[in-house]
């Protein structure tokens, strides 16, 4: 199976000003892709130019196999949510699925059925007949992602489908990516800038800053390599602690806690299950028995704001 | 697409509310026409000529209207990038705007004929009227969406591409308005066959007034023949041209 993206040397720029230097990337098939990165990292724009709205300055790419010089074939493989997308007003959401059903070359009856399809999946069956001018945001939002359905797509685009969402909105918005990913087997790119929601439906993530890729990997990958300072709890008994502390503090290891508990911190650029792996040996070492062990996971959000933030 | 469109205008509200407009325009003048003629300031020739001409005059400025916000519209509703994102193509997509937008002159042109015949009947003008109204209203309507689009293509707002549009109708308008001096000698006749406006007006001036035949004076008609024909060229040639903006957010 190709790849559902791949780009090689991508690159956009605007005169002097480099939008997206060049970009190599490929993208397994079935995969839910977090694209992170501050405004203005190049993410609206490298989603423009993959789903053949913008042409590349330079490089190639390819989308479900088709090269990028068939603008069209892409199209017909992939649906996008472009942000803040807009929506006729005086059209209902079944009318406006339908339309755009048709224009994927389906009959007036395939798209009608399409559309009630797709409504019932994104939870506006009910107002199917409504104007989209009396929907609330989340549902508009919701109806947008129907659209970026009608054509069964093999990979989907979402840039900030979340915004301006309400929390519940969120919610509805996140299991619906996490649904067409794991029911419909799309690939899914996921532009957003709540790192919450990448962490519960995104495989990989993808941090763009000034336009370069600053991290790319899954999520723990990307979060254990946040220098941010990390955690592992481990209890012994109360009896020992201070002979625990005291074996640790021989080999360097800071410790503090609650009287039954020591609390490591493990500097940045360390392991976790190798800083805690010698906290363990030297605690055995002394004779205190270890009566549990928590690692505490790396935080996708430090290393978002570790990568980002520096220039 | 063209299906789509033209439901989007005729169902979406902006269609009605200018067809109304543009009858009770219509009727007022005619009204004014009738009431000079029965007062014998007009020949009955010449009332049918005014009657039709203001019937395709404003009839073409609907559809410059209707066009000029075809493009523009979209990009600022925000609807553009998801109509990019179809695999219909972007002639397809200027093509299907300017049809939606032609029905609005064949509306224009429907609403006119009770009036044509009201003014003409009795001297068997009524049918060459029609007829002659009909090709030239057509060809410059053909020449204001092609023009409208265009616009609309390459403005980056709705109000720019309506104030341009305007603006050039105006400009076409112009030498209609010109004192018969002007309008006279080669430099006159140059101007008045160059713009597609005058030329067509003039030619329907020839066919009813002077009561000239069809191909009698069919010189008049290549300027709005070219224009309806370039106009609509250009628009479906910078149809490949039509993204996006850099930056750009609804």
């Amino acid at each position: 199976m190709p790849p559902a993206l791949e780009t090689r040397g991508l690159t956009k720029s605007y005169g002097s000003l480099i939008a997206l230097a060049p970009l190599d990337l490929e993208l397994e098939a079935g995969v839910v892709l977090g694209f992170l990165g501050p405004n203005g990292a190049g993410k609206t724009t490298l989603i423009r130019m993959v789903s053949t709205i913008l042409r590349p300055t330079e490089g190639s790419f390819s989308v479900a196999g088709v090269p990028d010089d068939q603008p069209q074939e892409i199209r017909r493989r992939i649906g996008a949510l472009p942000e803040s997308a807009g929506y006729p007003d005086a059209q209902t959401g079944e009318e406006f699925l339908r339309y755009h059903a048709r224009l994927y070359g389906q009959s007036g009856r395939a798209a009608r059925a399409t559309a009630r399809t797709l409504l019932e999946e994104v939870g506006l069956a009910e107002r199917s007949g409504s104007l989209v001018s009396a929907y609330s945001r989340g549902m508009r939002q919701r109806l947008g992602i129907a659209r970026t359905l009608v054509n069964d797509p093999q990979v989907v685009f979402l840039d900030e489908p979340t915004l301006g969402l309400d929390p519940a909105g969120q919610r509805q918005v996140v299991g619906l990516v996490g649904r067409i990913a794991r029911e419909r087997g799309a690939t899914v790119v996921l532009s957003t800038h709540l790192l919450a929601e990448v962490e519960e439906v995104c495989d990989r993530v993808l941090i763009l800053h000034h336009g370069r890729v600053v991290a790319n990997g899954t999520v723990a990958e990307v979060a254990e390599r946040a220098a941010a300072p990390r955690r592992v709890r481990i209890r012994v008994p109360a009896e020992l602690r201070d002979r625990a502390v005291a074996a640790l503090a021989d080999a360097d290891i800071d410790a503090d806690g609650r009287p039954d508990e020591i609390e490591l911190t493990i500097p940045s650029g360390v392991l976790r299950e190798a800083a805690s792996g010698d906290a363990l040996r030297k605690l055995l070492a002394a004779d205190v028995p270890v009566l549990g062990l928590e690692l505490e996971r790396g935080r996708l959000s430090d290393a978002f704001l570790e990568m980002t933030e520096a220039g | 697409m063209t299906q789509q469109e033209l439901r989007d205008l005729w169902f979406g509200g902006r269609a009605l509310p200018l067809m109304l407009a543009f009858s009770v325009l219509v009727s007022v003048m005619t009204y004014l026409v009738a009431t000079n003629r029965a007062l014998n300031f007009l020949e009955q020739r010449e009332a049918v000529n005014l009657t039709l001409q203001i019937a395709v005059a404003v009839g073409s400025l609907i559809v410059l209207l209707g066009s000029g916000d075809a493009l523009s519209g979209e990009r600022e509703r925000g609807t553009l990038e998801s109509l990019l994102l179809t695999p219909a193509s972007r002639r397809a997509l200027v093509v299907g705007k300017g049809l939606a937008a032609l029905s609005l002159w064949l509306a224009a042109f429907a609403i006119s004929i009770p009036y044509v015949w009201f003014m003409g009947r009795g001297i068997g003008l009524v049918g060459v009227a029609l007829v002659g109204g009909f090709v030239v209203g057509s060809l410059l309507a053909l020449f204001l969406a092609g023009l409208g689009l265009l616009i609309s293509a390459l403005a980056g707002s709705n109000r720019f591409s309506l104030s341009l549009g305007l603006f050039a109708l105006f400009a076409l308008f112009a030498p209609t308005q010109l004192p018969t001096a002007a309008q006279q000698g080669w430099a006159g006749d140059l101007l008045l066959r160059i713009d597609p406006f005058t030329s067509g007006l003039h030619y329907l001036g020839k066919l009813l007034v002077d009561a000239h035949t069809a191909g009698q004076d069919v010189s008049w008609l290549i300027s709005p023949v070219v224009a309806a024909v370039l106009a609509p060229a250009a628009a479906i040639a910078v149809a490949d041209r039509i993204s996006i903006r850099p930056g750009e957010r609804p």
